[in-house]
């Protein structure tokens, strides 16, 4: 199965680099990445507009995944994902707030996204670890919710009273990435590297916490602290994601179930790896799709996807037990 | 000096004072039998002294060793608690989920070696699981599930187990499975602490009985000494009485008050 996943990533990865408006034949693709010279306008599109791209559709895919698996199972609910903890709706107004409010600061978006994504969490994390019962998964959820109603009110509450302004803030909210080069991910790799890093380490406590506080505690893990963990690890995956590529909740949600239906097991050592290599392939596949179906027209992969995914999703859902 | 050793203990929930004082102490090979009425604190007592739940006063010590003082692999390797009945995660095989309690001697991301391998094996194997361990968690009938929640516990390696009512949803045959269980390992030098409701089976397998009420350990001792129709009528307000007779338990109570 992870055999399959990482076929499936390569074959992404390469059509990624290779098709577009320009098809570039996959033998100067290899020699473009390994430095074996070459000048020519092909050479040129894959070193400076579709590796770049490329690279950020894998990070952000694997971001999203990971982000999805890890909340699932900290939470032990199906339907947890980067929405549920207020990143979404948090990163989501803090790029229209600067995109309407602002426009001439286009570039502050990523970091706004990023810092407003990291606020909602952090809010739901302060509300969810006060008072009575701190830390349990309903107080985490109920909080996530309301934060992101918050967020999204604010958001649309924006777009309202600036109309004309509206249409710059809709590549953002559908979701989707550009060929703005290695500018993107040079802000944000210490936030994909740290919430990877911290999933990593969180992938045996989750194995325990999923068979119940009692067990993980008996284990000598503190399961308040998992969860603080994978809310932490999620916030920062999911805002630098939504940083670069706006809002591509489906994802997170997605391949998580996806890989557990089709891997037959809920063990976090197979379910955060595959759902990497998963949302990564997704979504360099997906936007290799978005960018060459209709060239030199490029389609939002982030609706595009949802369309051709909800329908995969569902045929496997009937399927699973 | 015994594993265990509680002097003490109180906790408050929400303001509620659910233990006051409880004392209590566990020595290798012994199977310690928690009884009391509901709401007397015995599930309270069990987790306080397991560092599952915070005391708000009094002093626990496992082995000589603070439980304040504990984290981590060291508190994993003191004692292994059973809840009443886990969650079952989809697609998880019996050999998946021992091997979840064996991580608990791991460092983080250190890898499993051949001992620790050797050591699930083990641990199904003193459970009586082996023969099921391929089968996923969500196909097992109640009682197979308590044994495997009592084999993950045991891939702890610790030498105290503590089972919460580990009987109490149970029908008869897989209770008194489950009790022999507990009863074997405690005979093979396991200490076992028991929460249980179950007063005929606490007799018939504790070498000592301790019962709580009112959030206090008010009697410890061996079964016959300790519960007594006196206190059957003045803590659980029943008109009963207890009967042991060749390994035999048996609990003679007035259903119906004679008119």
């Amino acid at each position: 199965m992870i055999a399959a996943l990482v076929v499936a990533l390569l074959v992404a990865t390469g059509a990624s680099l290779a098709l577009g408006a320009v098809k570039v034949p996959i033998g100067e693709v290899l020699d473009t990445i390994l430095g074996r010279g070459g000048s020519g306008p092909n050479h040129q599109i894959v070193a400076a507009l579709r590796l770049p791209r490329t690279v950020e559709a894998l990070a952000v895919g694997a971001a999203l995944g990971v982000a999805g698996a890890v909340l699932q199972g900290a939470l032990a609910n199906p339907l947890a994902s980067p929405d549920v903890i207020g990143v979404t709706g948090g990163a989501g107004f803090g790029a229209i707030l600067i995109l309407i409010a602002f426009p001439a600061s286009v570039a502050l978006v990523p970091v706004a996204a990023l810092c407003f994504g990291l606020l909602a969490a952090a809010l739901v994390f302060g509300f969810a670890w006060s008072g009575r019962n701190r830390g349990s998964t309903g107080k985490i959820v109920l909080a996530g919710i309301a934060m992101l109603s918050l967020f999204t009110a604010a958001t649309t509450g924006l777009l309202a009273s600036f109309p004309e302004r509206a249409p710059s803030a809709l590549f953002f909210i559908a979701g989707g990435l550009t060929n703005a080069g290695w500018e993107g991910l040079e802000t944000t790799w210490p936030y994909f590297a740290a919430g990877g890093l911290l999933a990593a380490f969180l992938i045996r406590p989750l194995d325990r916490l999923a068979l119940g506080d009692d067990v993980a505690a008996s284990l000598g893990s503190r399961p308040q602290l998992i969860r603080l963990g994978a809310g932490v690890s999620a916030a920062l995956l999911a805002a630098a994601a939504a940083a670069i590529a706006g809002l591509l909740g489906f994802l997170g949600l997605v391949v998580p179930h996806v890989v557990r239906m089709a891997g037959g097991t809920s063990s976090q050592a197979f379910v955060v790896p595959a759902s990497a290599l998963g949302g990564a392939a997704l979504l360099a596949g997906a936007d290799t799709l978005a960018r060459t179906v209709r060239a030199p027209l490029e389609l939002p992969v982030g609706p595009f996807m949802v369309l051709l995914g909800v329908p995969v999703f569902l045929w496997l859902l009937r399927k699973a037990v | 000096m015994g594993l265990l050793e509680a002097r003490g203990v109180e906790v408050t929930i929400d303001g509620a004072e659910i233990l006051r004082g409880a004392d209590l102490d566990l020595a290798a090979g012994e199977l310690v039998a928690i009884v009391g009425p509901n709401g007397a604190g015995k599930s309270t007592l069990v987790r306080a002294v397991s560092g599952l739940r915070r005391p708000s006063a009094g002093a626990v010590h496992w082995s000589g060793r603070e439980l304040r003082r504990m984290r981590g692999r060291e508190l994993a390797r003191a004692r292994a608690f059973v809840p009443q009945r886990m969650p079952v995660p989809a697609g998880v095989s019996v050999r998946e989920a021992v091997t979840i309690g064996r991580s608990a001697l791991l460092r983080p991301l250190g890898r499993m070696t051949r001992a620790d391998r050797a050591g699930v094996d083990g641990a199904l194997a003193r459970a009586g699981v082996t023969g099921f361990a391929e089968r996923a968690l969500a196909t097992l009938s109640g009682g197979e599930l308590q044994r495997v929640q009592i084999a993950i516990g045991l891939a702890q390696e610790a030498p105290v187990l503590i089972a919460d009512e580990p009987t109490s949803q149970l029908d008869l045959g897989a209770a008194v499975d489950v009790a022999g269980l507990l009863r074997e390992l405690a005979d093979d030098g396991l200490a076992v602490l028991l929460v249980v409701h179950d007063l005929a089976l606490a007799a018939a397998v504790a070498d000592r009985v301790v019962v709580v009420h009112a959030g206090r350990t008010e009697a410890a001792g061996h079964p016959a000494e300790v519960l007594t129709p006196e206190r059957l009528g003045r803590i659980w307000h029943a008109d009963a009485r207890l009967t042991a007779e060749g390994g035999r338990t048996a609990l003679h109570v007035a259903w119906v008050a004679s008119r």
